[in-house]
């Protein structure tokens, strides 16, 4: 029997249903991606990352970072805070209800739960019953505000405060998600980490950071200097052991400050529709332009 | 395939050709089968959202999705900016400083920043003509300023309260914001009129509401 055909038909409905699964409707969800806006500031998000910042990708790239650091970070739920901002004009009333809303208090406890606002008063609740002890708490002008808490492993690691979604990688190429957690995820190192001496140190000998950390050293990325005139400002401040010998600095090449920049500009915390998350609002200062 | 028994010659002779027989497909396959694309059905019904590229995991629905929405609370400024930079900074200034006989300064003035928001709201709503005293200063505009905002067609209460409210809090103004409750009842209150407001007729208006 002449099986040609048949395997003909079964190969071509196998790679044409991957095709359609995993290359068109990816491209069909996603391939028109543009620019969103931040929920509720409404500010642009995502921006293009700094030119330098832009350069050190092609070094974590080069140096294929990938291979044990991923950028994904993921969410399981999300979980509510109710925190009361502003006690309002009539405390007693408020009292019997925060008795009511959280009933391991006691009276001596809500009376100083009002001092020092603002506080959670329910924490890892679900959102109908933050909803409704927001709605309690709404007594004599206080004022209690749900907060959006994402929850899940990577996030209880501090690797995130929410979920990286497709609009977090919109101006890399190529997006280096990574597939293996050697070392630990860097979708918003930029905001955990936010020191620049700290990464360069920690490029050139990982263990002075981090302890046991199995991150290869990339001295490669420095450049041992002899001291001509002054001590570059560039230059790293290493313990006795590490330092070279007197006359001598170690400084980082420009590729080390592009690593630095780029990793320095990995963040992924900025509220969005697809990705819920409330961050503490800004002093109302910043609201306005600064006066020229 | 084992021979067929039934073939002439014995096992290892050149007539015992291998060949493939038909046999059923048993029954309790297809019913695996079916219990398969029933569970990736449900499991496609409930976790898909129809394919929609705004939804994530640990969402279903963009309607769960909107429920997490946390809400702005007061005045959206960086809204109030926009309308400011499309509307109002052509005569007053992206910086709010104002323009030599075209328009009087909004950063520091005394007008946009008053405890009240009576009579600011006022302007927008039904222009502006003549001489006015800003921050000690005299100016005279005598063609004025066009009412902006004389209808809710032309800018609505929100984004009439957002654009003052920005103007309240930039540049070092430090103001409380305008609600778009407030817009709302001195719209109801001027009705109809088209007419320019004077600085006489404003002062004589209360400041606060």
């Amino acid at each position: 029997m002449n099986y040609g055909p048949l395997l003909f038909l079964a190969a071509f409905f196998a790679l044409a249903g991957s095709w359609f699964g995993f290359v068109l409707t990816p491209q069909v969800q996603l391939g028109q991606l543009q620019q969103t806006n931040t929920v509720p500031a409404g500010a642009t998000y995502p921006v293009a990352r700094p030119g330098l910042g832009h350069q050190g990708l092609e070094v974590y790239r080069a140096n294929g970072c990938a291979s044990c650091h991923s950028q994904q970070v993921g969410q399981t739920g999300t979980v509510c805070d109710v925190v009361l901002t502003d006690a309002g004009t009539n405390p007693p009333a408020l009292i019997q209800t925060l008795l009511q809303v959280r009933p391991g208090l006691s009276e001596a406890e809500a009376k100083t739960f009002l001092g020092g606002l603002p506080k959670p008063v329910l924490e890892r609740v679900t959102k109908e019953a933050a909803d409704a002890a927001t709605k309690a708490l709404t007594v004599g002008g206080a004022k209690p505000q749900v907060w959006i808490v994402p929850t899940g492993p990577d996030i209880a690691r501090g690797w995130g405060k929410r979920r990286t979604v497709a609009e977090d990688f919109l101006f890399d190429y190529p997006v280096m998600l990574g597939s293996q957690r050697i070392g630990p995820d860097l979708a918003d190192v930029g905001a955990r980490l936010p020191d620049a001496n700290w990464h360069l140190r920690h490029l050139y000998a990982p263990r002075l950071e981090v302890k046991d950390s199995t991150m290869p050293p990339y001295r490669f990325l420095f450049e041992k200097r002899r001291i001509e005139r002054a001590r570059s400002p560039d230059a790293l401040p290493l313990p006795a052991r590490l330092a070279p010998e007197a006359g001598y600095e170690i400084v980082p090449t420009p590729k080390a400050k592009a690593l630095v920049a780029y990793v320095m500009s990995l963040r992924a915390d900025a509220p969005l529709f697809v990705a819920p998350l409330t961050v503490a609002a800004p002093p109302p200062e910043t609201n306005a332009v600064p006066a020229k | 395939m084992n021979p067929d028994p039934n073939e002439p010659g014995s096992p290892g002779s050149e007539a015992a050709e291998p060949k493939a027989a038909r046999a059923s497909v048993p029954v309790w396959l297809f019913v695996l089968f079916f219990l398969l694309l029933y569970w990736g059905m449900i499991y496609f019904d409930q976790r898909s959202a129809w394919a929609d590229p705004q939804v994530y995991i640990p969402y279903h629905s963009a309607a769960e999705l909107a429920v997490y929405q946390s809400r702005l609370e007061g005045p959206d400024i960086s809204r109030g900016q926009l309308v400011f930079d499309r509307t109002c900074a052509l005569c007053h200034g992206p910086d709010g400083r104002g323009k030599p006989g075209q328009a009087p300064p909004l950063a520091g003035s005394d007008w946009a920043s008053a405890a009240g928001v009576n009579r600011l709201v006022r302007i927008p709503i039904l222009g502006f003509t003549g001489p006015i005293q800003v921050n000690g200063q005299q100016y005279d505009f005598p063609t004025g300023m066009t009412p902006i905002a004389a209808t809710r067609e032309l800018m609505s209460d929100e984004d009439l309260a957002n654009v003052l409210s920005f103007v309240r809090q930039a540049w070092g103004n430090k103001a409380s914001p305008v609600t778009p409750e407030q817009v709302k009842i001195i719209r109801d209150r001027i009705g109809n009129r088209s007419t320019q407001l004077t600085a006489e007729e404003l002062k004589g208006l209360p400041e606060n509401m």
